[in-house]
């Protein structure tokens, strides 16, 4: 008997260790990883769930810690700069890079080969999740801008052929800026409730990326790397450059062609216009699609067309200093923000665990689940989550999720996208842009006049932070070698 | 009092608590405005003597901020303190339905700011706000409420004025309630008119309390943020942006730790010299009255 007993207890003892080999792969048990993210559920609720699938299949841990938006930088700044094991993992802005990128460990390189890592859109996998030549991080979210617009009223035979008769041309999806503000004024019919566009205009409300989008075509000639905010070689202000005067100008008029109250709008606003049909078109991230093409927040869900941003047959030259013409138009989608970024601290015991719990989290399945779940945060990244149709199903209708995921591939594959500064201070420069847009917006000052402002305040900061230091920073940023 | 050293074993935790709680992060505050210390882009704090305070001073923002607040803060307070002694006297006198007037006005004070700032944004709203919806009903053009600086100023001075004069109302009604019967019945004998009783009698007795509310009003006043934050962003451009608004931008969006100190200093000196002149200018009156 006692023997039986021997033996059962063995045999269950195996069965369970060898149930737990199978459960815990690899195996983390014991492992608590201690994430920092900003508070949800952005963001946030993308790393919280992608931690309990990792949970069941590691057998470790993911502590969440979420810190509101102003006070997430100072914390990981702090633990970072003075060596603490505060995280093992962090989610940040890329503005922020060139504060952590000395702190950071780097991507395995077991995790840099494979399907799963061509997967990843070139511009994040080459570009922004890399710094002076080494891979720090990991993209979790994808942020470009494209534009949206309504296809029951672009596809109305009336209404192409009134367009036709006024502007000589036909109504479609606008390719370059004066398309788009021809479309605006046409579709400016107040009595009716509908007005020409919407874009961001309050003063912290992410009006600048909005404006950014409009400067990109005007000051990004293709192969001229860095060339949109300052001069790579000196790091003066290239902001009141005839480009950016020009995307300035096109802003204000598209806000005059944009509903009466919009100069308050924020990007959650534009959201709201768009899925109330108060507005035929529009440019934002691409929440504004998936919030439009759903019936229960929109009034226009089945007639959500999508395409990439209007670009531009005219480019300034701030070497020569003069406009350079094209034979067509030139794209230049604008990575606003970037998307938020993954990385392991140095400083880190469990770098092993929190490398594969990134390395899930951002996985095509899991990163393809959370994109299209909304009040994650998460826009398309990865080649996959363009292609695979199947995935937005449940969103789209066929042609909305055909446009929409061709809008977001295109724009990261275009060979003109031109990325967003990443700069010590980010912030600093930004607010003095929002300031003296909000002005201009208002009449206050002219385009040029608003934006000599801003050159001169954005070149005032940068002799504050250390000239040097910021070109060094802006140059690693864009790709470009050090000097 | 005994001189029994045993004393100082139940003075000093007090004292040390109180220590730590107030005058240490004043005093933490103090030192870091007198040094160059930012968190984004980190640089290790400097000492470097008034910089901050010179820089806030020559800085036309901070004179700008500070006037745009003052316009705010006085416009509010006075409109507040002319309505809210109105409502008072007339609960005072004991109105029809004066206990649900008593509740019904003081509901928007118990409202949080931010709550009522983003009433007012609805409220606001050119072309899905009531507001607007009313006036082109009335054959009037949508107004810019939010998105011009007139307009703007005129908007968050009325969500002031609606959220606060509540308690301008509460405080003076306490004040009449103790006011004493029997002057009134001398004044009535005498055949005072209610304009001659109340400029007489019931203003002058009613004046301790209320430089007592409206400096407090006053004070607080200085300190809006949240509605100007919701309403408007401090837009168009810097026209509505407020000191604490300010603070906040330099603080908690650009990290410039030292300058915000220094700000926070400067403010304390504005409301502080607010305050003097205030009570100096009536101090006459109020000790004519004791």
């Amino acid at each position: 008997m006692r023997k039986l007993l021997l033996g059962a207890t063995a045999m269950a003892a195996l069965s369970l260790a060898s149930g737990a080999a199978l459960a815990c792969d690899p195996d983390y048990t014991g492992v608590t990883l201690t994430a920092a993210s900003q508070t949800g559920p952005y963001i946030a609720s993308a790393l919280q769930s992608a931690g309990e699938e990792w949970a069941k299949k590691t057998c470790g841990k993911v502590n969440v810690v979420e810190f509101p938006w102003s006070e997430l930088y100072p914390k990981i700044v702090t633990s970072l700069s003075s060596g603490e094991e505060t995280f093992d993992v962090i989610s940040f802005a890329p503005a922020w890079s060139p504060d952590f990128t000395d702190f950071l460990s780097e991507v395995p390189e077991a995790m840099r080969k494979g399907a799963a890592w061509d997967d990843i859109a070139p511009i994040y996998r080459e570009q922004l999740m890399v710094w002076n030549g080494k891979t720090l991080s990991q993209t979790i979210d994808g942020d470009v801008h494209t534009y949206t617009y309504r296809i029951d009223l672009f596809e109305d035979p009336k209404e192409k052929e009134a367009f036709k008769a006024k502007y000589g041309y036909d109504l479609a999806v606008p390719q370059d800026w004066k398309q788009y503000l021809d479309i605006a004024e046409f579709f400016t019919r107040p009595d009716k409730g509908l007005w020409g566009t919407a874009e961001a205009y309050r003063r912290g409300g992410q009006q600048f990326w909005f404006f950014f989008s409009h400067a990109a075509s005007y000051t990004n000639i293709p192969g001229q790397k860095g060339a949109m905010f300052f001069n790579p070689e000196t790091m003066d202000a290239e902001i009141n450059n005839p480009g950016w005067v020009r995307g300035l100008e096109e802003y204000v008029k598209s806000a005059k062609l944009a509903p009466p109250n919009a100069l308050n709008f924020s990007f959650g606003e534009v959201n709201a216009a768009v899925a109330g049909g108060q507005v035929a078109q529009s440019i934002g991230w691409g929440d504004t699609g998936v919030i439009a093409a759903d019936p229960k927040q929109s009034k226009i869900s089945g007639n959500v067309g999508s395409a990439v941003l209007p670009g531009s047959n005219e480019i300034y030259d701030y070497k020569t200093k003069e406009w350079k013409k094209f034979d067509h138009i030139v794209k230049s989608p604008f990575m606003a923000f970037g998307g938020w970024q993954a990385a392991v601290p140095a400083s880190s015991k469990n770098q092993e665990a929190a490398w594969n719990y990134i390395e899930f989290l951002s996985s095509p399945e899991v990163s393809g689940k959370a994109a299209i779940t909304g009040g994650t945060g998460v826009n398309p990244y990865r080649i996959s989550h363009t292609t695979n149709l199947d995935l937005w199903s449940k969103l789209f209708s066929p042609r909305e999720a055909k446009e929409y995921l061709g809008a977001q591939a295109d724009s990261l594959a275009a060979e003109n996208v031109v990325l967003d500064m990443r700069l010590p201070g980010y912030f600093s420069y930004t607010e003095v842009v929002e300031i003296e847009l909000s002005k201009a917006l208002a009449g206050e000052e002219s385009a040029q006049e608003a934006l000599d402002n801003v050159a001169k305040e954005w070149n005032r900061l940068t002799d504050e932070f250390g000239r040097d230091k910021q070109l060094a920073a802006y140059r690693a940023a864009m790709g470009l070698p050090a000097k | 009092m005994r001189n029994d050293p045993i004393k100082y074993f139940f003075i000093w935790p007090a004292l040390f608590v109180v220590l730590a709680i107030s005058i240490f992060p004043l005093i933490y505050s103090l030192t870091t405005s007198f040094m160059s210390f930012r968190l984004v882009p980190p640089s290790p704090p400097r000492f470097n003597g008034l910089d901050n305070y010179v820089s806030l001073l020559t800085n036309p923002r901070f004179w700008h901020v500070t006037v745009t607040t003052s316009i705010i803060a006085f416009t509010s307070v006075a409109i507040q303190y002319v309505i809210g002694f109105a409502v008072a006297l007339a609960l005072h006198a004991k109105v029809p339905g004066e206990k649900l007037f008593r509740v019904g006005f003081l509901l928007p004070m118990l409202i949080a700011p931010v709550a009522v700032a983003l009433i007012a944004r609805q409220i606001f709203n050119p072309t899905q706000g009531p507001l607007n919806q009313f006036m082109t009903f009335l054959g009037f053009p949508n107004l810019p409420f939010l998105t011009e600086t007139h307009w703007a100023i005129g908007a968050l001075i009325t969500v002031e004025v609606w959220q606060w004069t509540p308690f301008i109302i509460l405080m003076l009604l306490a004040g009449l309630a103790t006011l004493p019967d029997d002057v009134y019945e001398a004044a009535s004998l005498e055949n005072a008119s209610p304009w001659r009783q109340f400029w007489d009698i019931t203003f002058p007795m009613m004046l301790p309390i209320s430089a007592a509310v409206v400096f407090i009003r006053l004070i607080e006043s200085y300190k809006i943020i949240d509605t100007v934050f919701v309403l408007t962003g401090g837009g168009p451009g810097i026209s509505t942006e407020t000191l604490t608004l300010f603070a906040y931008q330099e603080g908690f969006k650009k990290f410039n730790l030292g300058y915000t100190s220094a700000l926070s200093f400067l403010f304390l000196i504005v409301i502080t010299v607010i305050g003097v002149v205030y009570l100096a200018i009536l101090k006459p009156y109020l000790a004519k009255h004791r």
